[in-house]
């Protein structure tokens, strides 16, 4: 592998934008700084705005209100092509009449590059993506991840300030995209180019991200490593949006010192704020709820996922459902009535309506091992 | 006993009368039939040789001597007294000495004048020049004269009032004459003068005449039924020559009942045919017909005397020239009205223009060439199916008996019929009939074996120059320019505006769709008319607007640039929007994100039009340019409609030439079907072409 280039300043910040198609608002107001070098996942389900967002940085939609500033300039009111940014579409938007080649050199001819410096950048971008036989091809006449590595190519040969990627992988099979996204990783560590990538897909934010920024109906949840959002979710969404089986969340009322649900009791953990509630939401990871004869919830088993190691039992319990975590050796079945108990310590608390964060696990642990 | 005829309306009922006087006269039944005027001469040369003809037809005198040629009339000398009719119009009626058939009616121009404005007609052409300026207000649109100023036909009275004369001892045409000089400066003259509007069609002198605008008009008796009633008319007849004292003499065309030699009854058929050129039933055909007797004794009756109308023409008539019925006459019109229009478009100076009508009368009257042998071609024919059939013999037999491959083979064969019947009869047989006819030489109702003589004609451009607008190679070259500036402009025009409805900002879209599309909705043949007024040197919208604008109006169809240029204009109009809706499909079918990837890409608008819209439009436009290309290739109507080949033949195609050769130039069907062949073989061969490069983008798409 070539040394590492000196990524050109490229710190992106987003301030107060907005976008609206018609009369509905897509983007209600997103702030966002994306320093040098960074790889930043914008996560979010469907339908959020995040293609949307994605399409204001790269100069594709013209931005309502708000500033945008790339490298330091403000570039709200520039064409894409005097933004310097490059841009991976879902769909790769190969151009069909060009071979891979020029595909690859569209780009750098358009800026009037020598032609010795195209043909080695193209020769660098294909070795660097294995196309170096498949250059003389139609897009027609390749597999989906080689076209999407062509996208990809096309966006690294110009070298550019800013990355986009709008769901590069969502149209490719399962192990090429474990394969792609440890590539994506690789490319990023190699290029140190700052990189806006969009998904919907939390495992992709979660394994490629510097930092995500969860993104949810036009408005920004929640922004950090990717650990921290998961540890320390800051809403009911981040928290159920990341991490697979989703948190289950059961509403309690504080009574004394427990807290108390439909059929079920917990105590009340530490570092709960004692003004809040009485009416609470509790929060428990799947991977923290353990399914056994004892504990206090119970709940009679729907589904079984058996993964090997361990596996998740799907109940309903009358606080609603809720999925837990059994080990191999644990005999679970369908229609069984069991009981599950929270590991130590492994309560999320939410105000009720689940817009705050109360208190996240394990911090008393920490704090214990700390001192 | 049976009377074909082409009358319509009043003459109809005129004749009707007549027969059935006949009839009570002599118990003979008569009975009439009405054939189309377009259709009734090729009927009877059809129907007569085969004994299911008429026994008596009206027929106008001018296919007197082919109808002769077929056998088809019989002479009259016995039974025809010639002194009951005007002398010319039974000299009308000889061929080789003999007489066939009696004068009925006779048709040849007069003045109309509008009598609120020429109280008395001019008797000769010094009173008519005196008239002329107080009459013609060029600024306003009033002349004081109109004809079809165009057609050789009108320009006849001009030419014999010069003392001019179309054929020389022999009978052979002759142009270059002092008469035809004098007369073609004098109309030249009054044309310069403004005192006669330019390029006049019939539509035009008569609506000059009903609004008033035209104080005089040269023309038939047929002209009478279009004037309006507002306006108050006499008939005169044309003025006398004052240079040269001779009057201004018109043709003459006779009316006749003609009697068939294959009548079963060829005594009766007689009676008939003279019943209906003489006494009442001639009194009727003034009265009740409104026509021109050719019988004298008609003129004594009061109600034909008073009848001004015909009167006039009685008297217009006794100084007309018969048309000669030869065949040498059928070979003048086209050169004639080569060498006015030169003139009078000022292309060529009267002086010249009686060269140019013989150098067109050379060239358009091939020699018939010898015969030819067929034995070489049937048999070069023959070794052809030979080989073809030893051809398919020489393949493999195949494996499977034919009803065992082909097991559903007779339903397929049902299903196909029609397709297949079809095509044989619209596309082989024409075919086949098609280079058939071009081994032949069609002259005067037969047919010769010529062998590849035509061809060889056609190849060698013998008769006229490779730069004569005769000339194969001349007319291809322009049909070529003609096929390529029209598909550029198309696709150009097309794309523009595909491109411009494809906009979402622009308003009004859906209607603007429609409307881009009307073009194409409406007949060809009406934009063509349509355009072709537009176009008119006086008259035309876009003359109109030039001098708005303070230019000069053009004189679009007498320079071949010009002209050239008023035909693509009109095919652009109509074949742009066909370009259009093809580009639009194409461009909707364009994923919009190559170009937002584009605009990433650093591409601007115009790169992005050329490397990406362009290419991709390829494949969606190359067959439709190719269709384009072939139906503009062929494309007569506008070509017919529009310059009509003007100036001097020069803006025809291929196409409409052939039709010339095959229609208007002595029917020289041979000659016409070789151009055919030419042009199918031209378009092979670009079809060849285009099959290649369609091939080769379908490989560039992968
Ligand atoms: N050009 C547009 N016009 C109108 N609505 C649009 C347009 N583009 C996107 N939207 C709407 O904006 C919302 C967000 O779209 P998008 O940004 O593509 O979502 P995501 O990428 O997060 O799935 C969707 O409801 C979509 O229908
Ligand atoms: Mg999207």
């Amino acid at each position: 592998m070539p040394p590492a280039r000196e990524p050109p300043v490229s710190e992106v910040v987003l301030t107060g934008i907005q976008k609206s198609f018609g009369a509905n608002p897509i983007v209600k107001g997103v702030d966002l700084r994306v320093a040098q070098g960074e790889f930043l996942v914008l996560v979010g389900p469907s339908g959020c705005g995040k293609t949307t967002l994605l399409r204001l940085i790269a100069g594709l939609e013209t931005i309502d209100a708000g500033e945008l500033t790339i490298g330091g300039r403000r570039v709200n009111d520039l064409p894409p092509r005097e933004r310097d940014v490059a841009m991976v579409f879902q769909s790769y938007a190969l151009y069909p009449h060009m071979s891979v080649r020029e595909n690859l050199a569209f780009g750098l001819a358009l800026r009037k590059m020598p032609k010795a410096e195209i043909d080695a950048r193209v020769a660098e971008a294909a070795s660097l993506l294995e196309l170096s036989g498949l250059l003389e091809r139609k897009p027609k006449a390749l597999s989906g991840g080689q076209r999407q590595r062509v996208a990809m190519g096309r966006a690294i040969v110009r070298r550019p300030k800013l990355f986009l990627f709008d769901e590069p992988l969502s149209n490719l099979d399962t192990a090429l995209r474990v394969q792609m996204r440890g590539e994506l990783a690789r490319l990023h560590r190699k290029l140190a180019t700052t990189m806006i990538y969009v998904t919907h897909d939390q495992v992709e934010a979660m394994t490629l991200a510097t930092r995500v920024a969860v993104f949810n109906a036009g408005v920004l949840q929640q922004v950090g490593a990717p650990l921290a959002l998961y540890d320390r979710p800051g809403n009911r969404f981040v928290a159920g949006f990341l991490g697979s089986p989703a948190m289950n969340f059961l509403d309690v009322r504080r009574e004394g010192a427990s807290l108390a649900g439909k059929g079920f009791a917990l105590a009340v953990p530490d570092g709960l704020p004692p003004n809040e509630g009485p009416e609470l939401l509790v929060g428990l990871r799947p991977q923290d709820l353990v399914v056994g004869s004892a504990g206090p919830l119970q709940g009679q088993v729907e589904a079984v996922e058996r993964l090997g190691f361990d596996g998740y039992a799907y109940l309903s319990s009358p606080a609603g459902p809720v999925a837990a975590r059994f080990d191999k050796g644990t005999n679970v079945a369908v229609g069984d009535s069991v009981r599950v108990s929270p590991v130590r310590d492994a309560v999320h608390a939410f105000t009720a309506d689940g817009s705050r964060a109360l208190r996240h696990p394990f911090e008393s642990v920490a704090r214990e091992a700390a001192s | 006993m049976k009377l074909w005829h082409s009358y319509r309306g009043a003459e109809e009922e005129a004749l009707e009368k007549s027969a059935a006087l006949f009839e009570q006269q002599t118990g003979e039944k008569v009975d009439l039939l009405a054939i189309p005027n377009d259709v009734l001469g090729d009927k009877l040369t059809a129907a007569i040789p085969h004994g299911v003809g008429p026994d008596v037809f009206i027929f106008n005198h001018e296919r007197l001597r082919s109808f002769q040629h077929l056998g088809i009339v019989t002479a009259s000398d016995g039974s025809i007294d010639k002194s009951a009719y005007f002398a010319n119009a039974v000299d009308a009626l000889s061929v080789d000495g003999k007489t066939y058939g009696y004068p009925l009616s006779l048709k040849c121009l007069a003045l109309y004048f509008n009598t609120r404005l020429v109280p008395r007609p001019p008797a000769d052409t010094t009173e008519l020049e005196r008239l002329l300026p107080g009459l013609s207000r060029p600024d306003e649109n009033r002349f004081g004269l109109a004809y079809e100023t165009g057609n050789f036909y009108f320009h006849a009275p001009f030419l014999f009032g010069f003392g001019g004369d179309l054929f020389d001892a022999g009978g052979r045409a002759t142009f270059d004459t002092k008469g035809m000089v004098r007369s073609l400066e004098y109309v030249k003259r009054l044309q310069d003068s403004r005192f006669i509007p330019m390029e006049t069609s019939g539509a035009l002198v008569k609506s000059l005449f009903n609004d008033e605008r035209a104080a005089m008009v040269v023309s038939g008796p047929w002209f009478a039924g279009e004037i309006a009633p507002s306006v108050k008319y006499g008939v005169a007849q044309l003025p006398r020559n004052s240079e040269t004292g001779r009057p201004m003499s018109p043709f003459l065309g006779v009316e006749a009942a003609f009697v068939s030699p294959r009548s079963a009854q060829l005594p009766q058929a007689q009676a008939l045919a003279r019943f209906l050129s003489v006494g009442a039933a001639s009194r009727l055909r003034a009265v009740t017909g409104r026509q021109v007797p050719a019988n004298a004794a008609a003129y004594e009756d009061s109600a034909v005397q008073e009848d001004s109308l015909i009167s006039s023409f009685r008297q217009a008539a006794a100084n007309a020239t018969p048309m000669p019925n030869t065949l040498e006459m059928a070979r003048v019109w086209e050169p004639m009205k080569l060498a006015l229009r030169a003139v009078l478009q000022g292309g060529v100076a009267p002086a010249e223009a009686g060269a140019l009508a013989d150098r067109r009368y050379r060239a358009l009257h091939r020699e018939r060439p010898p015969d030819a042998s067929p034995v070489p071609y049937l048999a070069v024919g023959a070794l052809a199916l030979v080989a073809g059939g030893a051809y398919l013999a020489r393949k493999p037999r195949a494996l499977l008996p034919f009803r065992r491959r082909y097991p559903d083979v007779a339903r397929a064969a049902v299903y196909t019929g029609p397709a297949v019947a079809g095509l044989l009869v619209l596309v082989a047989v024409p075919f086949v009939v098609g280079i058939s006819l071009s081994l032949f030489h069609h002259e005067a109702g037969s047919y010769s074996f010529v062998g590849l003589a035509n061809f060889a004609d056609i190849l060698a451009s013998r008769g006229y120059r490779i730069s004569e607008p005769l000339s194969f190679y001349f007319t291809l070259v322009v049909t070529v320019a003609w096929t390529l500036v029209n598909v550029v402009l198309h696709v150009g025009l097309g794309l523009f505006l595909a491109i411009l409805l494809k906009e979402p900002l622009l308003k009004l879209r859906g209607v603007f769709r429609v409307l881009l599309i009307v073009p194409w909705a409406v007949p060809n043949y009406i934009t063509a008319l349509m355009w072709k007024g537009l176009f008119h040197r006086q008259f035309g919208a876009i003359n109109g607007f030039l001098v708005l604008l303070g230019l000069e109006p053009v004189s679009w169809f007498t320079r071949f640039s010009t002209s050239f240029a008023a035909n693509v204009a009109t095919n652009t109009w109509l074949g742009f929007p066909f370009m259009m809706v093809v580009a639009l499909g194409a461009l909707q079918s364009i994923p919009q994100d190559l170009y937002e990837a584009a605009e990433v890409d650093g591409a601007s608008k115009w790169v992005q039009f050329r490397r990406i819209t362009l290419p991709l439009l390829r494949p969606a436009l190359l067959p439709a340019v190719i269709l384009g290309s072939v139906w503009t290739f062929n494309m007569f109507n506008i070509i017919y409609l529009v310059s009509g080949g003007e100036p001097g033949g020069s803006t025809d195609i291929l196409v409409s030439e052939a039709y010339r050769w095959a229609f208007q130039r002595n029917e020289q069907y041979g000659f016409a079907a070789a151009y055919s062949v030419l042009i199918f073989f031209v378009l092979l061969g670009w079809s060849t072409v285009t099959k290649r490069v369609t091939r080769a983008t379908d490989e560039l798409m992968g």
